[in-house]
């Protein structure tokens, strides 16, 4: 098993490497550059256009900067934001609490509902409650994230002024559980609701295909109640592709919601990402791409080591 | 089923939209009557843009000219009236009072502020002519400031005494007023290697009414009341908090609902709705920006030869025709709700905009006419030809600005109407904006017929009308793509014209030469001046102390702002 990880690891760094080759690649194709956004001052001119290029490295050949930007990012110094200046770990390093936060939120709220949704509608298929959650889930699902959260904004915040219409907390009152709480409500119930429905379906699915198992009868036919037949024997085999699934929720952790940050004026990960990207703003965007891109191998690993502890009939060679 | 779920959702939501505007704008009035200024409370103003950074030598958004504004002082600013006033100097140094001497043979010029006594910096420590030259030596140190324009043109800076600063310049740098409008704090900063990465980014220490106490990235910057602020029982508020908002459209929402008492920057088309709202009241000020669409007079071709001659729009005739072809005061009528005023020139407002200036107004029978005589003829198809040439040509604008694309749709049909067509071809700002050379913007390179976009003369419109009207400033391969004459405009007069208006000091004499220059521009038919718009920004009724202005953002005044009554909570 070690050595299984291990293995896995050490393939992960020719592939990391690739994607950040890639990304940077694409981040050069884009057109125009982080200075576009200066000749918005009426005093700029050529020279000061060609200073700045210099004084950020913009005038060398592409492969160079990516170069440097490497060679700094692996021994820990990750540069400074082109516009304001910040060094890019400290600027990451605000923003995360507020995404794990909100992710971390959304992530557990998912969970305790997915699991006891999931399994419900699959042992009472076809009844009302089934129709009801199989309907809902699949709209929200097919919801987009930012139609969802306006609507939610309009309706709770504008039309019942019940929540408030984003950010984190009221701004300038002292710390206050239950405002924090209230301003969680309408972003958490948006990324919510549109996870829920892929992991309730996965479940789902999943279990209606383990009840028709033969193992299941003879559970059953042992005499065996049925909540101790559902929960013990069909959930846990049920439960194994959900892994994957959870486990792939977890980057988001870190990378945040773009959408949902952006609409609620969430200061988190996803809002620095998004800025970033409006003004090309590099040193930011490499940075994130490469946490992101490194949790998801993480993700991918930890799910197929989880999957193995739950099902002995997986072996690693 | 699944189709008709989703109709329903989508009536659902639309009946919703239209409930939430309709009650949004039927709530109960708010607000007392103003008598006087009322000391104390906390004011919360929306931002829809993120300020990257407070420090005014690094910051290239309006956002941060008006965050940092409430902290940051100059020398000198300017009134409601476009007239500079002192702030930390005693007064405005000008060559008949004295403070500018001109020197060199008429070539170089000596500036002198005498400072006002006993100002403070929020920290307590006094504030003297060494941090306006210590200001100066920071702009020329760091090559990642944004613009050194105006201080690359000084030779050195002289302190006789800590009153006193002798601006020695190389040149005769007539828009010198606009300088010093930020002065640093050098106890602070000149044992700091990098102020860039400094905490003074985000809370840049001034001699302002507030002192920045809180930078909360993307959340929100509180800024508390200055108790060494040079004016006396000022500012009235005890704090505001600006609050980052997604959008133009929550910060909105968040005025109507009260959750903020005020918000920056809204466009013509928010307000119909908010003119409704008997708690919110308006300031709307002229903004010097200018909407227009350039003509390239050049061939249309990447990196184009000055002197080459575009085989359309080379036509004088034809660029004439196309300005009686667009009908601006529609486009106002229609698309912003006829908040904007038609332009005439690129320097729409203050001392330098020429007086009685006008453009051709809409007459498409003049096009017609004007056409006809230059030998374009309409053929099958409606467009006309001359020689063979067709007369189409393509209109570029930034990519995803609703407005621009509506401009072009009108104008296609109303060029159609004249037999010409326009095609439309879009980029993003990101290029098409970007002003550079290598990152392919198509003006400069000169690959383009006609281009829509928008420019903010400074209060000194050297700048600009230098950069955008000289022929020396016609950008090509040769000269490295320099300059910004992106329609290829030349003519030796109007050259001659800006560069007196460059070399004079008196406003008087530069205000007519820029008036030669412009008019010369206009004759030329290069521009087509679309609109000026408005800076507008909205408050609670409560509110008040508050005065737009044409070259400053709306805190410019923040020591002034006072508030009634408790914030009404939603």
């Amino acid at each position: 098993m070690n050595r299984y990880i291990l293995r896995r690891l050490l393939q992960a760094l020719p592939l990391l490497l690739g994607i950040s080759v890639a990304s940077f690649a694409i981040l050069k194709a884009v057109p125009g550059g982080p200075l576009a956004a200066y000749e918005a001052s009426p005093d700029i001119t050529d020279e000061d256009i060609r200073r700045l290029e210099h004084a950020f490295g913009l005038d060398q050949p592409v492969p160079i900067q990516y170069l440097s930007w490497l060679g700094r990012f692996v021994v820990g110094d990750w540069g400074y934001s082109f516009v304001s200046h910040q060094p890019v770990l400290g600027l990451i390093g605000e923003r995360l609490p507020n995404t794990v936060y909100l992710m971390g939120t959304v992530f557990v709220t998912v969970l305790v509902l997915a699991i006891p949704v999931g399994v419900l509608t699959a042992v009472k298929q076809y009844s009302w409650f089934d129709h009801v959650v199989t309907g809902s889930t699949f709209g929200f699902l097919s919801t987009p994230t930012f139609w969802l959260g306006l609507l939610l904004i309009i309706f709770f915040g504008l039309q019942l002024r019940w929540l408030p219409l984003g950010g984190m907390a009221t701004p300038g009152a002292a710390f206050d559980l239950g405002d924090r709480l209230r301003h969680l409500i309408l972003p958490v119930a948006t990324i919510s609701l549109v996870q829920l429905g892929s992991h309730v379906r996965y479940l789902r699915a999943s279990m209606l295909e383990t009840i028709n198992q033969d193992y299941m009868r003879t559970a059953r036919s042992k005499g065996l109640g049925e909540r101790i037949v559902v929960l013990r024997h069909a959930l846990k085999n049920a439960a194994i592709p959900l892994v994957t699934v959870v486990a792939l929720d977890i980057p988001e952790l870190f990378a945040g919601a773009l959408v949902t940050e952006q609409i609620f004026g969430w200061p988190g990960m996803g809002r620095l990402f998004w800025d970033a990207a409006t003004r090309l703003d590099y040193p930011i965007l490499m940075g994130i791409l490469a946490v992101s891109s490194t949790l998801i191998v993480l993700a991918n690993l930890l799910a197929d080591v989880v999957y193995g502890y739950l099902d002995p009939r997986i072996r690693y060679a | 089923m699944r189709g008709h779920r989703s109709v329903r959702v989508l009536a659902v939501a639309a009946a919703l939209l239209v409930l939430a505007t309709a009650c949004a704008s039927t709530q109960p009035a708010g607000g007392s009557p103003t008598t006087g200024p009322v000391k104390g409370g906390t004011l919360v103003f929306a931002i829809w843009q993120e300020p990257a950074t407070l420090a005014p030598n690094y910051g290239n958004q309006t956002i941060t000219g008006i965050v940092n504004a409430v902290a940051v002082e100059g020398l000198l600013r300017t009134d409601t009236g476009g007239n500079y006033q002192p702030v930390l100097a005693k007064a405005v140094p000008t060559e008949k009072n004295g403070g500018v001497k001109i020197s060199g043979d008429g070539k170089r010029m000596d500036v002198t502020y005498e400072l006002q006594p006993d100002i403070k910096w929020s920290d307590g420590r006094p504030f003297t002519s060494a941090d306006v030259k210590f200001t100066w030596e920071a702009w020329m140190k760091d090559p990642k400031v944004v613009s050194r324009e105006g201080y690359e043109q000084i030779e050195s800076i002289d302190t006789p005494n800590d009153l006193t600063v002798l601006v020695h310049y190389k040149t005769i740098y007539s828009p010198y007023l606009t300088r010093f409008g930020t002065i640093m704090p050098k106890h602070i900063l000149e044992k700091v290697a990098d102020i860039s990465a400094s905490d003074y980014g985000r809370k840049p220490l001034g001699t302002g009414p507030f002192v920045i106490t809180d930078f909360k990235a993307g959340d929100s910057i509180t800024v508390e009341r200055n108790p060494n602020y040079r004016k006396k029982g000022q500012p009235y508020l005890d704090k505001i908090i600006f609050r980052s908002v997604p959008s133009r459209e929550v910060a909105v929402a968040q005025l109507k609902a009260g959750e903020v008492q005020g918000m920056w920057n809204l466009i013509e088309a928010q307000l119909p709705d908010l003119e409704k709202d008997a708690n919110i009241k308006l300031s709307i000020t002229p903004a010097p920006g200018v909407e227009r669409i350039e003509m390239n007079t050049a061939v249309n071709k990447d990196g184009t030869e000055p002197n080459s001659v575009h085989p359309v729009l080379g036509d004088i005739n034809l660029r004439r025709a196309l300005i009686y072809a667009t009908p601006k005061q529609q486009i106002i009528d229609r698309l912003l709700f006829g908040k904007a005023r038609v332009g005439s020139s690129p320097v729409s407002q203050g001392w330098a905009a020429p007086k009685g200036l006008t453009q051709e107004s809409y007459d498409p029978k003049k096009s017609n006419e004007l056409l006809d005589q230059a030998g374009w003829v309409k053929g099958g198809d409606g467009i006309r030809t001359k020689n063979g040439v067709r007369a189409s040509v393509t209109i570029t604008t930034t990519t995803g600005d609703q407005l621009r694309e509506r401009v072009e749709q009108i104008l296609a049909d109303e060029y159609k109407q004249i037999g010409v067509e326009l095609k439309i071809s879009n980029m993003p700002s990101s290029v098409l904006l970007s002003a550079s050379w290598a990152a392919g913007d198509p003006r400069k390179r000169g690959a383009f017929d006609l281009d829509m976009y928008s420019s903010t003369p400074a209060i000194d419109p050297h700048q600009t009308v230098n950069l955008r009207y000289h022929s020396k400033q016609i950008p090509y391969p040769g000269n490295g793509g320099n300059g910004q004459n992106y329609t290829r405009f030349k003519n030796p007069e109007a050259d001659k014209a800006i560069d007196e208006a460059g070399s004079a000091l008196d406003l008087e004499k530069r205000a007519a030469a820029y008036a030669k220059a412009l008019t010369l521009l206009n004759d030329a038919a290069v521009c087509i001046w679309l609109y000026e718009r408005s800076a507008i920004e909205a408050f609670r009724t409560n509110v008040s102390g508050y005065a737009g202005q044409v070259w400053d953002g709306i805190t410019w005044n923040t020591e002034d702002w006072y508030m009634k009554g408790t914030a009404p909570s939603y």
